[in-house]
């Protein structure tokens, strides 16, 4: 059974024109940890949460009447959370997130409240869930302990240019359609914005292939309309003291699947 | 001698990378990236280009785009139009190459080390890694991909940081030489604990060799650390001779430079322990104001404690550098003085300034009778 509540303390989207980003609570609390008033502490993705406003609110700077916004959505499959939902509300809106709505579903169809919210993202620090849904086709992306270092000033999207093989999933074609879907609106986000001092940071990475990779990779990002900031090819070269550096939020890499040499 | 055919095959079967197939899930975390082993694509064999080298086992030079290549036009563009104007410039020249710039003659030498090297040590991975760091955005990024690739250059490691302080991925990338047009940059750079240097064009160009890669190094503040320069500014030449005559045993401390020589040093002595002494495709310079007779003997001294072979010194005892850079011809000279860097320049030499010490605090166009 899925079960919506609305945020409202937060104006609602544009549910035609917002970029919907479903996060799942237990990234964004720490259920266990709890503060005084029944408040959770701040989770690993609480940097993040606070980048997507950050864009939000640059968005409105430039243009008060803004419609593609981030939408953010929190997913809750947890049954000891859902008990708690009102200490999940409680705490939203005491750190002032701008969170426009709660989802609370079972296991079983939490996937279905992601395609009902019109999720075009969504984000956990569980593997399995991650792994379940991009089969569904709903682009999805891990998050991990790094998330929690990441600027809170500036969003940072890390493109994977080159295919990391994985043996048993395969993009299916639904999952790079939303992979794709999701840049080009990134992309356009992006473009609301000058070079410098962008909330936004769109940045590219290939770590096996050599420069014409990354070339290929750059021709491609840019024929789906997404104009990179920051671009990295490694050829081979480890990634974790490069990755340390960059500090992306969150990775994505099934728009080059299948366009890859 | 033989001389192994570098047959792209053999060369790359002896650097096998194991395909680890982890059970990971579509969305991948950054932190496990470290532990699991890559596919390399190269490793099919799709392309006949050498592997690049692991950066920990490699001589990293890191340089950027205005070194390597000649933006002049584009830096215009920048500076009285804006960055966007810029980048827009930048991509409807897109196709059109870069001209060489001051780094690009070594970084050719540099490679020209590597053909030899990889004959002489096909499965060594001690060879000079060239990587491209700059602060432009990526929307240059194919530009200087086309550029890369018109002049033949082996440069598969690039990092395009879009504004951002490139130092971070200098130490990444275990950089042992970072060069750059930008004096705070190489500045910022030397505070990391890395040799960095910066590089200016020289109104005319000597040729220099294609086969052997020859670096020369002021002594004082480049090898050596400034202290006993300090002395000279302090007290002035008397005082300074003094003191390094009662020190002549006590070794002078390193200077910012000392690791790349010692790099350099390392990948000589696997060409001598192929028989290639008298024809090493490297050749060190050190081009010193001492004199040979009395301050010259501390530097050797201290050169020797630290194991470390210099082909050609030259005590110049205070006289002009630039006629003997001249005769030397190298690819790169290293002084922290801007007087000399400029004067090596007048006569045609790629010389790089390196902001280390005492001299950084004095005009450059100081005038002067006897300069230390």
């Amino acid at each position: 059974m899925v079960s919506t509540v609305q945020n409202t303390d937060v104006k609602q989207k544009e549910s035609d024109h917002a970029v919907v980003v479903a996060v799942a609570s237990r990234a964004v609390f720490e259920p266990e940890a709890q503060g005084g008033d029944n408040v959770y502490a701040e989770g690993v993705a609480f940097p993040l949460l606070q980048a997507l406003q950050k864009v939000n609110e640059r968005l409105l700077e430039e243009n008060s009447a803004e419609s593609l916004l981030f939408d953010i959505v929190l997913i809750t499959t947890d049954s000891q959370q859902q008990q708690q939902s009102s200490h999940l509300i409680s705490s939203t809106k005491h750190y002032g997130l701008e969170v426009s709505r709660f989802c609370f579903s079972t296991e079983e169809d939490f996937i279905e409240s992601l395609l009902q919210n019109n999720v075009q993202l969504f984000l956990s620090t569980d593997r399995n869930e991650v792994s379940q849904t991009s089969q569904k086709g709903v682009l999805s992306a891990l998050l991990d302990e790094y998330t929690t270092s990441c600027p809170s000033e500036q969003l940072r999207v890390l493109f994977c240019g080159d295919a990391v093989i994985r043996p048993d999933t395969n993009p299916t074609p639904a999952s790079r359609q939303a992979a794709q879907s999701f840049s080009a609106q990134l992309g356009k986000m992006r473009q609301r914005f000058g070079m410098s001092d962008s909330p936004l940071s769109i940045v590219l990475m290939t770590s096996c292939g050599g420069r014409d990779s990354c070339g290929g990779a750059l021709r491609t990002l840019r024929s789906l309309g997404i104009s990179v900031d920051e671009a990295y090819c490694l050829a081979g070269s480890p990634r974790g003291p490069i990755l340390s550096v960059l500090r992306p939020h969150f990775v994505l890499s099934d728009c080059f699947s299948g366009l890859e040499d | 001698m033989v001389k192994m055919s570098l047959d792209p095959v053999q060369v790359m079967s002896g650097q096998v990378t194991e395909l680890k197939v982890a059970p990971s899930s579509n969305g991948d975390s950054r932190g496990s990236w470290e532990e699991k082993e890559e596919f390399d694509q190269d490793h099919l064999g799709l392309t006949a280009k050498p592997k690049p080298p692991k950066p920990e086992n490699a001589v990293t030079i890191a340089v950027s785009s205005r070194v390597l290549f000649r933006t002049e036009r584009e830096q215009k563009v920048f500076e009285q139009k804006g960055v966007e104007e810029y980048l827009r410039y930048q991509i409807e020249h897109e196709n059109e190459p870069f001209a060489p710039g001051p780094a690009f003659p070594f970084v050719k030498a540099l490679e020209a080390v590597n053909s030899r090297l990889r004959e002489l040590y096909p499965q060594s991975e001690e060879l000079f890694d060239i990587v491209l760091v700059t602060y432009n955005h990526a929307h240059v990024g194919i530009r200087l991909i086309n550029t890369i690739n018109h002049h033949n250059l082996f440069i598969e490691r690039f990092c395009m940081t879009g504004g951002s302080s490139p130092i971070g991925y200098l130490k990444a990338w275990h950089t042992n030489l970072y060069l750059s047009a930008d004096a705070d940059k190489v500045r910022e750079a030397l505070a990391e604990g890395i040799a960095a240097a910066t590089m200016f064009m020289p109104e005319k160009l000597t040729e220099v060799s294609q086969s052997q890669l020859r670096v020369a190094f002021d002594g004082d503040a480049v090898l050596f650390s400034d202290e006993s320069e300090r002395i000279f500014k302090a007290h002035g030449l008397d005082k300074f001779f003094e003191h390094e005559r009662e020190n002549e045993d006590t070794l002078l401390d390193h200077g910012p430079l000392k690791g790349f020589l010692e790099a350099l040093g390392k990948l000589q002595k696997k060409f001598y322990a192929k028989g290639h002494r008298l024809d090493c495709p490297i050749r060190t310079f050190l081009v010193t104001a001492r004199s040979a007779a009395s301050s010259g003997i501390r530097a050797l001294k201290t050169l020797r404690a630290w194991g470390l072979e210099i082909d050609e010194a030259l005590f110049l005892a205070g006289a002009p550098k630039g006629p003997m850079l001249e005769k030397i011809r190298p690819h790169i000279y290293f002084d922290d003085q801007m007087f000399h860097v400029e004067g090596a320049a007048e006569m045609g030499t790629i010389a790089a300034h390196v902001p280390y010490g005492i001299a950084q605090k004095h005009n450059a166009k100081q005038n002067t009778g006897v300069r230390k």
